[in-house]
């Protein structure tokens, strides 16, 4: 019966939620990513040193990519103040965070995560936000033994090839494969007859990665659907006029867009100017990726805004998810702005290691040795502002359900927002590949195992 | 058709910016033999300052005084650079280039970092000098008009430089200095004050750069960055420290970048590279540098 089932079946299968979540239960649950409640002690079993908790954290303090990497850090140092006012982890360790600047290139990165760990010997390394570099970090991080919370460079490939049997990396946003995939459903949602699609990427594995998993899922959920347009500017182009122009040319009816950082913010001050907004429909993976207050009031609506597939900070709306509610409250206290997916997967990073420290400690006492913190991660969920997330432990990798929403300016805020009766959730699990799929190179040579998976079990 | 005239405007429009980043880097490699790394931040600097100084002064104010306000990035500009050649370029005049270039990388870094501090990580936009002069129909598309101010300005500078350096008493002495700067010196020129002149003259045209190109993009950290590599391809192509060759240069980055997003979208990184290394193979000192 399975390939009986039609497009638009297979669309409302997928299960994707319209509009706001259902409203969830707000019970203060011991484990979740926030500050314990009062009432929440905890008991620490046997003697916990009051040696600082070092931590490394590398991400893009300058150039257009610190849009992602300013609100990464913030995130990461709200987590650690506020567990660090608890006492640090277990109430003695208090973390101590040495940040370096992701811009450096990646062999300088390779090169400061060896000596963070060598010579200033930390506990933690965390950060990074480019899909250029974990998957030269990946393989570092497993030779030195250093635990590892990635909180974005998200490539398929990292898990897929690079550290296929991680043990001690973990990485905490959705794969990248999901952020083409949601894009992709978002638009065939809302633009069905969209045959013709043109396509501008970041000229590196990013911009592959979301060109290939949009355009595989996009071809199945409206048939006919082909690319008819390119065009492929390298990361930290500032002139996007010839780019514009060539997609005007090619007339496509629908563009997805996966420039992100300042990037994207200098092509759709050039694309709004050229009217490129008024030809095309827009699909986007990351116009809401940055912080929100980089896009301006100027930018149009009804675009599909991209969050990388993972957060933003007006969804759970208020009332409906406490923890984000409260997050988003604490973030604006802290740093006086709004928190970006990149502020959630630093954040929750952290929280995520608190639980599995202190579940570990209950379990063998004293500080725990980092094998009982890891099989403790392996499998761990937990609630977090962006919803509920579950650590698969045959890789690693993160999974929540993906996000998406058009673009509505909203008075309440200087700049456009999800508009609430646009936003579409989608189940995690129909749109990546389960655990254990082949990967890459074994029964098949798919770019990822999400690319063979979607290849082979959607609408067959 | 119109896709034709729109990308060769906007060949012209890419070509004038890279021209007074471009000239401006030559100038000073010509006069002082300095290769200046933080050219590209200082064209940076300037699209910072006019779209802060919009941002700051002209809110609220009538149009004309954006207008007013464009320029000041190319002032503030012209006005580091008179502050930094005497004080951290001077003493270096008798040292080996590497000292220059570690100094000018060093001060790469440091600007960097200064616009990171002084106008936050996120981009600073001065949209309503772009949309209050409207767009104009080409054909079936729209072409901004103050792109066409830009392309205006950036002819005008070209010219204006020519006559500078070619037709004044002022370009007589700087040629003098460039070709021998002991023999300008021994005919008692004033040979300090020249090269504070020439690098606050260069950096008056990257500033410029910077302040015309930001309304119609956006100033974003790592914008120098850029625009310094490509400044280097044009020399290569044109021939560092030569007017002509970084006019020419520009021309053909420009033109060749946009048509080969157009045609060969796939090759966009490769085909300037292509370029720059044909022109060193054939002519190592670019098409009208001199050896």
């Amino acid at each position: 019966m399975e390939n009986q089932v039609s497009r638009r079946n297979f669309l409302n299968r997928l299960g994707v939620t319209v509009g706001a979540a259902a409203a969830a239960t707000a019970v203060p649950a011991t484990y979740f990513a926030g500050p314990r409640p009062a009432h929440a002690a905890i008991k620490v079993k046997g003697n916990i040193p009051d040696k600082p908790f070092k931590t490394g954290h590398i991400t893009f303090l300058t150039g257009p990519a610190n849009l992602l990497g300013e609100p990464g850090r913030k995130g990461h140092l709200l987590a650690a103040e506020e567990i660090n006012a608890e006492g640090g982890f277990l109430g003695k360790r208090k973390i101590e965070t040495i940040v370096a600047d992701e811009a450096a290139g990646t062999d300088a990165n390779v090169k400061e995560l060896r000596r963070m760990k060598l010579s200033e010997k930390i506990d933690l390394f965390t950060g990074v936000i480019s899909s250029g570099n974990t998957p030269a970090l990946g393989p570092v991080a497993e030779e030195l033994g250093v635990l590892t919370m990635f909180n974005d460079g998200c490539t398929d490939f990292l898990f897929d090839k690079a550290v296929p049997k991680p043990k001690y990396v973990f990485r905490v946003t959705n794969i990248q494969s999901a952020d083409g995939v949601t894009s992709a459903v978002g638009a065939a949602k809302a633009w069905p007859q969209a045959k013709k699609v043109g396509s501008i990427q970041p000229d590196y594995s990013y911009g592959r990665n979301v060109h290939e998993h949009f355009m595989l899922a996009f071809q199945k959920l409206v048939p006919g659907a082909a690319s008819v347009s390119e065009a492929w500017p390298k990361l930290g182009t500032t002139d996007f006029t010839p780019h514009i122009t060539k997609l005007l040319s090619d007339k496509p009816d629908a563009l997805i867009c996966g420039l992100w950082g300042g990037d994207y913010v200098a092509f759709y001050k050039q694309a709004l100017r050229y009217g490129l907004f008024d030809k095309m429909k827009v699909a986007t993976t990351l116009a809401f990726g940055g912080q929100p207050h980089a896009i301006g009031k100027d930018h149009p609506e009804g675009v599909l805004a991209g969050a990388h597939a993972n957060y933003f900070f007006t969804h759970p709306a208020k009332g409906r998810w406490p923890i984000n509610d409260s997050f988003v409250e604490r973030y604006y206290k802290r740093w006086n702005e709004y928190p970006s997916f990149e502020s959630d997967g630093a954040y929750v990073s952290l929280y995520l290691l608190k639980a599995a420290i202190e579940k570990a400690n209950l379990l063998v006492g004293g500080w725990p040795e980092d094998d009982v913190i890891i099989s403790l991660l392996e499998g761990m969920g937990m609630d977090t502002p962006a919803g509920y997330l579950y650590i698969r432990p045959d890789n690693h990798q993160g999974y929540k359900d993906t996000v998406i929403g058009m673009t509505k300016n909203d008075p309440k805020y200087d700049f456009p927002i999800w508009d609430p009766k646009s936003i579409i959730t989608i189940p995690i699990r129909d749109i990546t590949a389960p655990p254990n799929w082949p990967k890459p190179g074994t029964s098949h040579n798919e770019s990822t195992a999400a690319a063979n998976w979607l290849k082979t079990t959607w609408l067959t | 058709m119109d896709i034709l005239i729109i990308q060769i405007l906007n060949s012209i429009f890419y070509a004038c910016i890279l021209f007074l980043i471009a000239a401006g880097l030559s100038l000073i490699y010509g006069v002082m033999r300095i290769i200046n790394l933080a050219h590209g931040s200082l064209y940076a600097l300037g699209a910072y300052v006019t779209a802060w100084a919009i941002g700051t002064f002209a809110a609220g104010a009538p149009l004309w005084v954006s207008f007013l306000l464009l320029p000041a990035g190319a002032v503030v500009v012209a006005a580091v650079g008179a502050a930094i050649e005497p004080t951290l370029l001077r003493p270096l005049y008798n040292r080996p280039e590497e000292y220059q270039l570690l100094i000018t990388f060093a001060l790469l870094l440091i600007l960097e970092d200064a616009m990171h501090f002084l106008f936050g990580g996120t981009p600073l936009t001065a949209g309503a000098v772009i949309d209050s002069m409207g767009t104009m129909p080409i054909m079936n598309l729209r072409y901004p008009v103050y792109n066409l101010l830009v392309i205006a300005i950036g002819i005008a500078a070209a010219v204006f430089l020519w006559a500078f350096i070619y037709r004044t008493k002022f370009g007589v002495i700087l040629r003098a200095t460039s070709q021998n700067m002991r023999m300008a010196s021994a005919l008692g020129l004033n040979v300090k004050r020249v090269y504070v002149q020439a690098f606050a003259l260069g950096c008056f045209m990257a500033g410029l750069g910077g302040a015309v190109v930001v309304p119609a993009q956006a100033a974003v950290l790592g914008m120098g960055i850029e625009a310094l590599i490509l400044a280097f391809v044009v020399v290569v192509i044109g021939g560092l420290g030569s007017l002509e060759g970084a006019l020419i240069g520009a021309l053909i980055v420009s033109f060749v970048r946009t048509a080969g997003i157009q045609f060969f979208p796939e090759i966009e990184l490769a085909v300037l590279y292509l370029i720059a290394a044909v022109v060193l193979l054939v002519r190592p000192t670019g098409l009208s540098g001199r050896a």
